[in-house]
């Protein structure tokens, strides 16, 4: 990291497994609705 | 059923291809001097809140050729549409909040900006459960069709509100009218979040439209649905 740069890597860590987080989610929630039918 | 897979595999691809863009973003893309690593939240931000907006409007389109033609098949891509953007809101409202608070100070502010988009968010809700309470096929295909071309005129709002209102979010600087104003690595990686979300939505609305067409085949066969 640069000297004089903000620390903010845990912002985008978050961001990035939420983002990741949700879009698996609802992957797996439309398979499984579709095994259910 | 076909058309469950295509939009099985173009979303296994596209979760693939997401793998790809945090690659680049991590590794491939400087690190901004005054905001630190929380700037690279727009690569998936941005796309997500562009992704979210392209199914809004195609949400409005649907409506209106349904409203036309009354062909099923627009109210069904409706109902799958605003689901799919239901999920790219969620993402862009989770993630927008993480990097204002780094650089603004604060998760959340009454910006013009950020009160549109939290209104497009509880649109598509709206629009989901308005389609949950009405039981009559033709009458909730046409109050959904009504209510998500009330989603157009938003859509023009939430892209000039930076225009129109005094807001914290900064002038475009890829969506406008003279060349983007990013370095190229930067906007490579960002132009692939577009290229990648867009691809998910794809893939994620296939599935939702095969979904509902399943289901209202098995109602109409007599079967039994006890889910959505």
């Amino acid at each position: 990291m640069p000297e004089g740069v903000p620390a903010t890597g845990g912002y985008m860590i978050a961001a990035y497994v939420i983002t990741a987080v949700v879009l698996l989610a609802y992957t797996i929630s439309l398979y499984r609705r579709s095994k259910k039918l | 059923m076909k058309l469950l897979r295509v939009g099985r595999w173009i979303t296994a691809v596209g979760l693939l291809a997401l793998a790809g863009v945090y690659v680049r973003a991590f590794a491939f893309t400087p690190i901004e001097r005054f905001q630190g690593e929380a700037q690279k939240i727009y690569y998936v931000h941005v796309p997500s809140a562009v992704t979210a907006m392209i199914a809004m409007g195609l949400v409005g389109l649907a409506g209106i050729l349904y409203l036309l033609l009354k062909d099923p098949r627009f109210d069904r891509f409706g109902e799958a549409s605003a689901e799919v953007g239901t999920i790219f809101s969620l993402v862009m409202l989770t993630t927008g909040p993480m990097w204002a608070k780094p650089i603004w100070g604060t998760w959340w502010t009454w910006d013009a900006r950020l009160t549109l988009t939290l209104f497009l968010f509880l649109l598509f809700i709206g629009y989901l459960v308005l389609r949950g309470a009405v039981t009559d096929p033709g009458l909730r295909a046409r109050y959904s069709a009504v209510l998500g071309i009330c989603g157009i005129p938003l859509l023009a709002f939430i892209h000039l509100s930076v225009y129109l209102f005094r807001t914290l979010h900064p002038q475009p600087i890829v969506l406008k009218p003279s060349a983007p104003s990013l370095p190229g690595s930067m906007l490579i990686t960002l132009l692939l979040g577009f290229g990648v979300f867009f691809v998910l939505y794809v893939g994620f609305v296939i599935q939702r439209y095969a979904l509902g067409y399943l289901r209202e085949q098995l109602e109409a066969s007599g079967g039994e649905v006890g889910h959505a």
